[in-house]
């Protein structure tokens, strides 16, 4: 992995229930306004339709899942396919189990009340990314740490055994 | 016994990189919410994706409609590997052909043009969906 750490967000986007519309509006927010250089996502059903490539998303990225409703299919589909997540929510925990599973909404019908619905979960998904590069970088320091340590041979030289 | 609905399946994309899935997405919204109602309904592909057997069992055997965003079709794909019988499969690509130069918005937000442009894509599913409703 590169210097730039990046973070994947992966929505279920579900198209049956409400939680799914703000699933994704609140991984896009992600994309487009709040942590743009540093978060990546990958269309889910592109673990099964897609390659090699696709399906390495998990292990090439700390992955975050945020899920609609309580099938956590974007979790579940994510692990199945491509690799363990860091973390992962669903978004009926902050909006309510009802919302979120009440009918799924055109964003030509967005209302305020969607809209904070959307801000509540993106809130929320920059807190958990915020905690995964955290952990990313202690995980990293900790590595750089144990290499050293097994480079020290024990005579002071740098011979690496 | 099965449980499954009748109606026919309309299953969109979403994709979430381009403007396209999201003009495959809300057409699709608009032929189950508001254009076929009583004879079209749709399933979360990503339930579909999951392999569940409960998923499966919803579109297995069943006629369905996809929406794909680009051409590797994911939607086409995954519900043909559940099992569901794919009558057509749109490509959003194949409808922006036809209108060269439009700015149509991103994967978050359409523009006036990008509503244009579901509500085309929208009304050929619809008249897929009433033609196969006469089929039976």
């Amino acid at each position: 992995m590169s210097d730039e750490v990046k973070i994947g967000v992966v929505s279920c986007s579900g198209e049956d229930c409400l939680g799914g519309t703000i699933s994704r509006l609140a991984t896009r927010k992600m994309l487009d306004e709040i942590r743009p250089d540093e978060t990546v996502t990958i269309c889910l059903p592109l673990f099964l339709a897609g390659g090699a490539e696709e399906r390495g998303f998990a292990e090439a990225y700390p992955t975050l899942a945020v899920d609609g409703c309580d099938k956590l299919c974007a979790k579940r589909a994510t692990e199945k396919y491509s690799g363990k997540v860091s973390d992962a929510f669903d978004v009926s925990s902050l909006i309510g189990k009802e919302a979120a599973e009440s009918k799924p909404l055109s964003t030509r019908y967005l209302t305020e009340e969607h809209q904070e619905m959307v801000n509540k979960v993106a809130k929320e998904i920059r807190i958990r990314f915020e905690n995964i590069l955290s952990d990313y970088y202690k995980n990293a320091a900790q590595r750089i740490k144990e290499s050293g340590n097994a480079s020290n041979c024990g005579c002071g030289c740098t011979c690496g055994k | 016994m099965s449980s499954m609905s009748k109606k026919v399946k309309v299953i969109p994309c979403s994709g979430m990189g381009k403007v396209h899935g999201l003009v495959a997405r809300e057409a699709a919204l608009k032929v189950v919410s508001e254009l076929c109602p009583a004879d079209a309904e749709t399933v979360c592909l990503a339930y579909i994706v999951t392999g569940d057997d409960e998923a499966k069992e919803k579109i297995e055997g069943a006629p369905c409609l996809t929406l794909d965003g680009c051409p590797k079709m994911c939607a086409a794909k995954n519900v043909e590997l559940a099992g569901g019988i794919v009558k057509k499969g749109y490509r959003v690509v194949d409808i922006f052909k036809g209108h060269r130069g439009v700015k149509p918005g991103n994967a978050t937000a359409l523009t006036e043009e990008g509503w244009l442009l579901v509500d085309e894509l929208a009304d050929k599913v619809k008249e897929n969906v009433l033609e196969l409703g006469k089929e039976g």
